[in-house]
């Protein structure tokens, strides 16, 4: 028994002093003459077996031995798996590849460049072909409204050849008209005056 | 008196000695089919007494699954380092237990930035077979039994790592204070201390199951 544990204790065993000899298994003389630290000794081993009785079944009722075997299994699939490294397979060569995609990639983009152009052309012709036509249209009109004015002048009755140059055509009456010779066409007799 | 420092029979430490130098014999030898069958004899004579600690260190099933797969495959690849003065389990059981220290490190740095899930919305700490279905109606003695063990394993999670570490191989494993020394990398005094602490908390912890000071017992004496 230790000195502290006489002088602080009362002559019994501490707390410390009891586990201390549970621990290492040195059973102190005090316990002879001690029947209190005794008491207290056979309390604390009984706690104590109760305590690793309960830890133990706990830790065991978590790993039943099917648990144990799995576990073991795959231990021992992991170590297969760390002596034999897996086959390394030759990974497809990425150059070639690349190039194919980007040949590909090439093509289409040439393929869109020349659709985008012929879009592009084709509505620009069409827009200038338009153009031109209107302008060719107003000339004719400026032309036709030009010799309608002259012809005016010209005589009163051409008034009505005029009129009828700017009135609306009528398809069916067409070949009609076609015939009709105008009245700007004709030349005007000239009548002498000196009879 | 309960010795819990009792050593373990002379011949099984010789037998895992006897098998770690065939391992690392094989291994040099390139024979990795051999040391693997050799190094399975000391998986299945370890594997149990490693899947205690690592549970009561972790206090998780799958956790402690995976660090004694860890543990094992990590003593196959470093056999080499073995020496054969040292018992195996106690250098084996080092490995573990640095396994585990890593996984409780990792496992708090994941816990501060997402909430428990044995923990209620309502704050309420739950334990993880209450999610499971009831097997139905137990006997009385089961259910005290159960409550029994839900107050010890409450109780233990509740010691600080080291203790609960110390006290787990101490006395569930029966190692002496010079085991658990090596084991651990801590003084032997220190191991002491903490055994006696863990002790006292847990008595403390579970108050009434059997626990008695100096002065209580002295009361009880008295009242008789």
């Amino acid at each position: 028994m230790r000195l502290v544990d006489t002088l602080f204790r009362s002559g019994h065993l501490s707390d410390q002093g009891l586990v201390e000899a549970w621990q290492t298994g040195n059973r102190p003389a005090h316990l002879d003459q001690c029947e209190l630290c005794l008491d207290r000794t056979v309390e604390l081993t009984r706690w104590l077996d109760e305590v690793r009785h309960i830890a133990v079944a706990e830790a065991d009722a978590a790993f039943p031995p099917e648990r144990l075997a799995a576990q073991q299994a795959q231990i021992l699939r992991r170590l297969e798996q760390l002596d034999r490294p897996a086959r390394l397979i030759a990974f497809p060569n990425a150059r070639p590849a690349q190039h194919d995609v980007a040949a590909g990639t090439h093509w289409h983009r040439w393929v869109v460049a020349a659709a985008a152009a012929g879009l592009i052309v084709g509505v620009l012709t069409d827009h200038v072909t338009m153009r031109l036509a209107d302008h060719a249209q107003q000339a004719a009109a400026l032309r036709r409204q030009a010799a309608a004015t002259d012809a005016s002048r010209a005589s009163d009755d051409d008034l009505f050849s005029v009129d009828f140059a700017a009135r609306p055509r009528f398809e069916a009456l067409g070949p009609i008209d076609d015939m009709t010779p105008r009245a700007s066409q004709v030349e005007p007799i000239k009548v002498s005056s000196n009879r | 008196m309960t010795g819990a420092n009792t050593p373990p029979p002379v011949s099984s430490k010789e037998a895992d000695a006897r098998v770690a130098v065939d391992v690392k014999a094989f291994q040099a030898a390139g024979q990795t089919d051999l040391a693997r069958d050799r190094f399975a004899e000391l998986v299945t004579r370890h594997q149990r007494r490693a899947a205690r600690i690592a549970y009561h260190y972790l206090r998780d099933a799958a956790d402690a699954d995976e660090a004694v797969q860890d543990a094992f495959i990590k003593a196959y690849l470093h056999i080499g380092t073995f020496r054969e003065e040292l018992p195996f389990e106690v250098w084996f059981t080092r490995i573990l237990i640095n396994g585990c220290l890593d996984r409780l490190k990792a496992r708090r740095r994941r816990e501060r930035w997402m909430v428990s899930p044995s923990i209620d919305p309502s704050g309420t700490e739950r334990d993880p077979a209450d999610y499971l279905p009831s097997r139905g109606p137990s006997p009385e003695e089961q259910v005290l039994s159960a409550e029994r063990r839900h107050q010890l394993s409450a109780a233990l999670s509740k010691l600080p790592e080291r203790q609960r570490l110390i006290f787990m191989l101490s006395h569930f494993e029966g190692r002496s204070s010079r085991e658990v020394s090596v084991m651990t990398g801590l003084n032997e005094s220190t191991v002491r201390v903490h055994l006696f602490r863990a002790i006292r908390r847990l008595r403390s912890l579970l108050a009434g199951g059997g626990a008695k000071s100096v002065n209580e017992g002295r009361s009880s004496r008295a009242a008789r």
